[in-house]
C-alpha cells in the first residue's frame, strides 16, 4: 500500500486535451495522488462543455488550462501541475510531454488521436499512451473496454460510437471511458514504471 | 495459402491475392488510413510509410482504429 502511494507520488502523467476525457482523467489522477500532471489544451471553457466536462459555470470563458489547474489545486494541492495553453501538434508533443511516464490521449478528432498515438509510439520510446476510441451516446456501459494492444499502448472504448454519427455525448458514458483511462494509467504507473 | 494475422485473427489469402502493402490491406478492409495506427510484428509503422511497407506471409498486424469524440 505504501509503495502504491509512493509510486504514484513520484509519477508524471501527461494529459493531452482537457475535454470530457481529459478534465475527468485529471481530477481522478489528482485524487489518486499522482505527483505531477502535465496538462495541455488551447481552448476556453464553453457553456456547452458543462454537460460532461469537469469545469464550473463560473469558469465559462476562461482558459481550460487555468481553470483545471485551479480545480486540481482545490482537490489536491500537493499535485504539481504544469499547464500549457496551446494547440498540441506533432512538432511540440515530444517536448511538452518529454518528462511524462504515461500520456492520456484526450483529443476529440479521430485524426488527432491517430497523430499523437503514432507520435508517442514512433518517437517517444519509454513513454506509454492510453487512448480512447468510441465513447459517444448513452447506455451500453459494458461495451466500453480496456485493451492492452502492445507494451506501450492501451486502448479504451467501444471502438465504434463516434461523435460524427451519434451526435450525443453524456457525462455518464464519457465518464466511464475517462475512468477506464485513469484506472489504466494508475495501473501502468504503479505496476510498470521504474522509479 | 498465405496467412496474415490481423488484430489476432488469421486471414488467409491465395498467393496472388495477398495484399502487397499496408495500404493494400486497408483498402481491402475498407479502412481509412488517416484514422489508423499500425503495428507490424510489434513494430510501429508510421502512416507515411504504409504504402512502402510490404506484407509477408506469416506476419501479424495490429490495426488500431480511431473514431471521434472526447
Amino acid at each position: 500500500m505504501a509503495s502504491f502511494a509512493l509510486k504514484l507520488s513520484k509519477s508524471v502523467a501527461g494529459i493531452a486535451g482537457l475535454g470530457g476525457l481529459g478534465s475527468n482523467v485529471a481530477i481522478a489522477l489528482a485524487r489518486a495522488g499522482v505527483g505531477k500532471l502535465i496538462i495541455a489544451d488551447f481552448d476556453n471553457v464553453e457553456q456547452s462543455n458543462l454537460n460532461r466536462q469537469h469545469f464550473f459555470i463560473d469558469q465559462v470563458g476562461k482558459s481550460k488550462v487555468e481553470c483545471m489547474t485551479e480545480n486540481i489545486r482545490r482537490v489536491n494541492p500537493r499535485v504539481k501541475v504544469e499547464g500549457h495553453k496551446l494547440m498540441l501538434a506533432a512538432d511540440n508533443i515530444p517536448e511538452i510531454f518529454a518528462n511524462a511516464d504515461c500520456i492520456a490521449e484526450c483529443f476529440d478528432s479521430a485524426g488527432a488521436k491517430q497523430m499523437i498515438v503514432e507520435m508517442v509510439l514512433a518517437k517517444m520510446s519509454g513513454v506509454k499512451i492510453v487512448s480512447v476510441s468510441g465513447l459517444a451516446g448513452y447506455g451500453k456501459s459494458n461495451d466500453i473496454k480496456t485493451k492492452r494492444v502492445s507494451p506501450r499502448l492501451v486502448m479504451i472504448g467501444d471502438g465504434l460510437t463516434a461523435i460524427d454519427n451519434c451526435k450525443i455525448l453524456t457525462a455518464a458514458r464519457v465518464g466511464i471511458a475517462a475512468m477506464h483511462q485513469a484506472n489504466a494509467i494508475i495501473e501502468l504507473l504503479v505496476d510498470e514504471i521504474q522509479i | 495459402m498465405n496467412v496474415l494475422k490481423v488484430n489476432g485473427k488469421e486471414k488467409t489469402f491465395a498467393p496472388d491475392k495477398m495484399p502487397a502493402t499496408i495500404v493494400d490491406l486497408l483498402k481491402l478492409l475498407g479502412i481509412d488510413s488517416a484514422t489508423v495506427v499500425a503495428e507490424l510484428d510489434g513494430q510501429i509503422i508510421e502512416r507515411a510509410n504504409f504504402a512502402a511497407t510490404a506484407l509477408k506471409d506469416g506476419q501479424s498486424i495490429e490495426l488500431v482504429r480511431f473514431v471521434g469524440g472526447g
